[in-house]
Parts: structure tokens; C-alpha cells; sequence
């Protein structure tokens, strides 16, 4: 339930990007920093339904709180700062810039994927059970 | 009701560089060998073939995938590698040494070599799937894990026949199964060990590296049960003298042909549009291990006896190339990302630590390696100008590689670090 939904919400954010990326090397500046910004805050949204709902209902319900949401928290912060980095560059038109963090971010957005989906989710979908879908609906309720 | 797992960083990037640099310099030994020795290299059963052999499986190709599973581990597996620091330095002198003595056994053909190499080659390889397959048996082991898990049993296995091996090669005496240990050896190292770690690994890097659509769940979870059948099966056939053995060799083909053509059609629709060395490698991989499905296929069908060699080039390239890709990647990430990490303002994004067009001529050079090689079995002596290719290709990754490693120790030393003014 968790894992179908947050794993598409991965793919999804994973497509403006691609398609930022697309744009830019096309040349299209207008296009790509259109499409990087709903990466922004496509991305930004996830990490917020993470660790405003979803990381905290997991650690009520099973009392960890320091282990796996913790290190997930402590990516996002890394991630979030590259993405400012990344807009940064774009702004100023630092095409070169924005392709070397691109590069970067992506590698360590997909490996942080990779951890939430092969083992995250499936331990939350397993501490909520029925609850999931209730999850699942407050989580597609939440403004961007 | 979740003890056990853990969501760690990476490990230490020495870990992993210390791997991947051996890389090249055993790289360096089999192109030496392709200049001085091209007839023999091309000897089947000669003792400077199997040196090259051995150099080009363990000292290449298992070395840079020992290497990456320290990395991967932490990322697929979960739970990263305990102690990584320790017991990667454990395996790779283990496994260096062992490599060595093994190459040397059999250029010199000195019986207490191969005794010496059995044992540090043994303990490397046990020591290594002692640590790693602990963690890969978990109550919730996804497809990627299951994958893992089936490639460390076989390199495990692998070790064992090789151990046995040496032992007949230690006493100079060859009892009546040594030809089907041999053919044991060779089929699982290959096929469970090498093809079956890079099949996994390709389910979740392709996908997700370049924006494509998925690898079908069924892919997922019956390649390394078609893998562990079909070679189990062979191996039965093979001891127990029965007909048709030729029936298990056509279903490995099969899948690997079925991993050939879905992750080619993959990588050219992928939605990442933007040239990346990393995908050339890819592509040049998947279609070399064509080459090796349909040469083997060829020679299987009796149509040329040299496919066979070729065959078994092609097969080395693919590993080879998927290899050399991801390292071309996996190296600047990590300088980026521990640097990053520890918050020095002087970390260096991805292409500063390895220039695109250095990535770019280990590519042309490996295309060059690649393509005399191949047709090296038909034209020997064109062997030596594929071991010069070699000797420039592994000469730049070397480069490549100590140059990383020098621009990282650099900033850890003389960068400045990010600091938060209460």
C-alpha cells in the first residue's frame, strides 16, 4: 500500500527531472528551469509527506526513533541542499554546474530511494496494516 | 520486532578504492602477458592461458565486484558490511596474494604455488561469504538480495571445485573428473557467480540510474531460479555421464539472451536522454555478452570450432566493460559524497574529480581492446595489439583512479570545513 504509492511519488519526481534534464541539454533554459522546479517542489512535497506524517505515525507505533527515519531525515537534509545548489546553478546559468550536481544528486536521491523501498516502506506497511490506506489517503490530502 | 537492521552510510571510500585500483594494475599483467605471450593466451589448457585467465576473472572482474558489494551492501543489502575497514583489507590481501601465487602456479608450474594459492584464495573467498551472506539471509530479502545471495553461494562454490583443482594440479595428477570439475568450475563461476551479481545488480541500476521502465517482476524473480536449475541440473547431467546435458546450456542461454535484449531495449528508450560514458559501457556490455551468447550458441552447434574462444572474450569484455562503467561512476560519487558529507566547501562535483573526457578515452580505448581481442582467436597475432590497447586503457583508469584518491586526501588535509557560528 505505502510502497505502491511512495514508490510511484519516486518515479514521478524522477520523470520532471529527467525531463529538466532533457530540456537543458536541448538548450531549452526556460523549459528546463520550468520543469526543475516542479522537481523542486515535487520532491520537496515527498520529503515533507515523509517526515511529517508518515516517519512519525512509524515511530509511534514502534518506538524506534532513532534508527532507519532518523538516517532518512538526515538525507533528505543532504538532498535538500543539493537541490538548492542545483537551482542555484540554474539561475545563473551555470549549465556545466547544474549537469556535475545533477549528477550527484541523482545517484544519491536513487540510492536513498532504493533504501526507502526495499526496506522502509515494506517495515512501515508492515507496522501499519489496515492503516495503510488511511495513510495512503491523508498523505494524497496533503497540500503542496 | 526490526533489531538487526540498519540504514548506515556508506563505508569508508578506502574500502572500496582499495579494491578498484587493484583493478587496472592486474589489468596491466594480463595485457603483458596478451604482447608477450599471444599463441599461447590462445592455447586452450595452456598454462599461460589459464595464468591470463585467472588474472583476467579473479584479479579484474571478481576483485572490482568484491569491491562494489562493500559499497552495494549497505545500499541493497541494508545492512552495510561490519568493521568494512578490517575486513576489506583482510580480503584484498588475501585475494591479491592468492591471485599472484595462482598466476605464477601455473606460468612456473610450481606445485607448492598451488597449494599456497588454494589456501589464501579459500580463506579470501569463505572469510568474504561468511561476512556477507549472514546479512543477505533476512526474513525480508527482496529479489536483489535473493540475486546477491545466489551469485555469493556460487562464487563459494567455484572456490571449492578451484580448491580440489589445485590440489590435482599441486600433485601433477588428474584423476577421471578433473575435466568435469573443470567444467563445473567454469560454469558456475561464470554463469552464477559473474553473470548472475551483474543481472541483479542491472535490475535495480538500470532502472533507476537512467530513468527507465521497470525489468517486469517475473524477470525479478525467476532469472536466478532459471540460472540455479539449469546449472544445478548440468552439473547432475554431467557426473552422472546422462545425454542431452547440451539442454541446460540452451536455457542459460536463453535467459541471458532474454537479459540481453529487454536491458538493451531498456537503455534506448530510457527517459535520461543526456550522454553518460557510463550507458556507452552498458551498451558495449550488453552487446558483447550477445556476441557470447551467439558464438557460444555457434560453437555449441558445431558450426566454427574458434566461436568457442571468442566466446569466452566476449563473455570477459561484457563483465569487463558493466565494470568499468560503474567504477567510472561510483569513484567520483564517493569522493563527492564523503567530502560533502564531512562539509568541506572545497568538494569537488563529479566531473571535477574525473574529467568526462578522460571517462571518454577509456571508453575508445576499451572498444579497441575489445574488438582485436575478438578477433584475436581467428588472427592471433593481433592479440599483441590488443594488450598495447590494454596496457593505455588500464594505464588511464590507474590514473583516473590514484588521481581521485590524491584529490581527496587533498581536501581532507588542506580543505576547510563548514562551520555553524552559534
Amino acid at each position: 500500500m505505502i510502497l505502491e504509492f511512495m514508490r510511484d511519488d519516486h518515479r514521478a519526481c524522477d520523470h520532471f527531472y529527467t525531463a529538466a534534464e532533457n530540456a537543458l541539454a536541448d538548450k531549452k533554459t526556460d523549459e528546463a528551469k520550468e520543469l526543475f522546479n516542479q522537481f523542486y517542489n515535487a520532491t520537496n512535497h515527498h520529503f515533507d509527506m515523509e517526515e511529517k506524517q508518515l516517519f512519525i505515525t512509524f515511530e509511534r507505533r514502534t518506538g524506534m526513533m532513532g534508527g532507519p527515519t532518523q538516517m532518512m531525515r538526515y538525507e533528505h537534509q543532504q538532498l535538500r541542499a543539493l537541490l538548492e545548489s542545483m537551482l542555484r546553478s540554474l539561475n545563473e546559468g551555470k549549465v556545466d554546474d547544474f549537469f556535475g550536481q545533477g549528477e550527484s544528486m541523482m545517484i544519491m536521491l536513487q540510492q536513498h530511494n532504493m533504501k526507502e523501498e526495499q526496506m522502509l516502506y515494506p517495515m512501515i506497511d508492515q507496522t501499519l496494516g489496515m492503516d495503510g490506506e488511511l495513510m495512503v489517503q491523508t498523505l494524497r490530502e496533503m497540500p503542496q | 520486532m526490526f533489531n538487526g537492521l540498519s540504514l548506515d552510510q556508506a563505508p569508508p571510500i578506502s574500502v572500496v578504492l582499495r579494491f578498484f585500483i587493484t583493478l587496472p594494475l592486474f589489468g596491466l599483467s594480463v595485457s603483458a602477458l596478451m604482447i608477450f605471450f599471444p599463441s599461447e593466451i590462445l592455447t586452450a589448457n595452456h598454462p599461460i592461458s589459464l595464468a591470463s585467465i585467472h588474472l583476467l576473472f579473479l584479479g579484474m572482474i571478481s576483485m572490482g565486484m568484491i569491491g562494489a558489494l562493500f559499497q552495494m551492501q549497505s545500499v541493497l543489502g541494508g545492512a552495510p558490511i561490519p568493521s568494512p575497514l578490517g575486513n576489506s583489507i583482510i580480503i584484498h590481501t588475501l585475494l591479491t596474494a592468492g591471485i599472484f601465487a595462482l598466476a605464477s602456479a601455473f606460468m612456473f608450474q610450481v606445485p607448492t604455488l598451488f597449494i599456497i594459492a588454494a589456501v589464501l584464495l579459500g580463506s579470501a573467498i569463505v572469510y568474504f561469504a561468511q561476512i556477507l551472506l549472514p546479512l543477505l539471509l533476512r526474513k525480508m530479502a527482496h529479489n536483489t538480495l535473493q540475486g546477491m545471495r545466489f551469485a555469493i553461494v556460487s562464487l563459494l562454490i567455484t572456490a571449492i571445485l578451484g580448491i580440489v583443482m589445485a590440489t590435482s594440479y599441486a600433485n601433477e595428477t588428474f584423476g577421471d573428473s578433473h575435466a568435469l570439475l573443470r567444467a563445473s568450475h567454469y560454469s558456475i563461476g561464470l554463469i552464477g557467480w559473474v553473470a548472475a551479481l551483474i543481472i541483479y545488480v542491472a535490475f535495480q541500476v538500470v532502472e533507476m540510474f537512467y530513468v527507465t521502465t521497470p525489468y517486469s517482476d517475473w524477470c525479478k524473480h525467476n532469472v536466478k531460479r532459471l540460472l540455479a536449475a539449469s546449472l544445478s541440473l548440468k552439473i547432475l547431467w554431467l557426473f552422472a555421464a546422462l545425454p542431452f546435458v547440451w539442454v541446460f546450456d540452451g536455457v542459460i542461454i536463453m535467459v541471458l539472451i532474454g537479459f540481453s535484449t529487454t536491458t538493451m531495449k531498456r537503455l534506448r528508450s530510457r527517459k535520461r536522454r543526456v550522454s553518460d560514458v557510463s550507458i556507452w559501457f552498458w551498451i558495449l556490455g550488453i552487446g558483447l555478452l550477445m556476441i557470447a551468447l551467439l558464438s557460444h550458441l555457434g560453437s555449441m552447434l558445431n558450426i566454427y570450432p574458434l566461436l568457442e574462444p571468442m566466446s569466452l572474450i566476449a563473455f570477459a569484455l561484457f563483465s569487463l566493460s558493466i565494470i568499468l562503467g560503474m567504477m567510472g561512476k561510483i569513484i567520483p560519487f564517493l569522493v563527492w559524497f564523503h567530502l560533502n558529507s564531512a562539509g568541506y566547501m572545497e568538494t569537488p562535483i563529479m566531473s571535477n574529480v574525473i574529467p568526462q573526457k578522460r571517462l571518454k578515452m577509456t571508453f575508445w580505448l576499451f572498444c579497441s581492446m575489445a574488438l582485436t581481442a575478438l578477433i584475436a582467436p581467428f588472427y592471433p597475432l593481433i592479440l599483441i595489439v590488443s594488450g598495447l590497447c590494454g596496457v593505455m586503457l588500464f594505464s588511464v583508469v590507474l590514473f583516473n583512479l590514484t588521481n581521485a584518491a590524491k584529490l581527496y586526501r587533498s581536501i581532507l588535509v588542506n580543505g576547510t570545513k563548514f562551520t555553524f557560528e552559534p
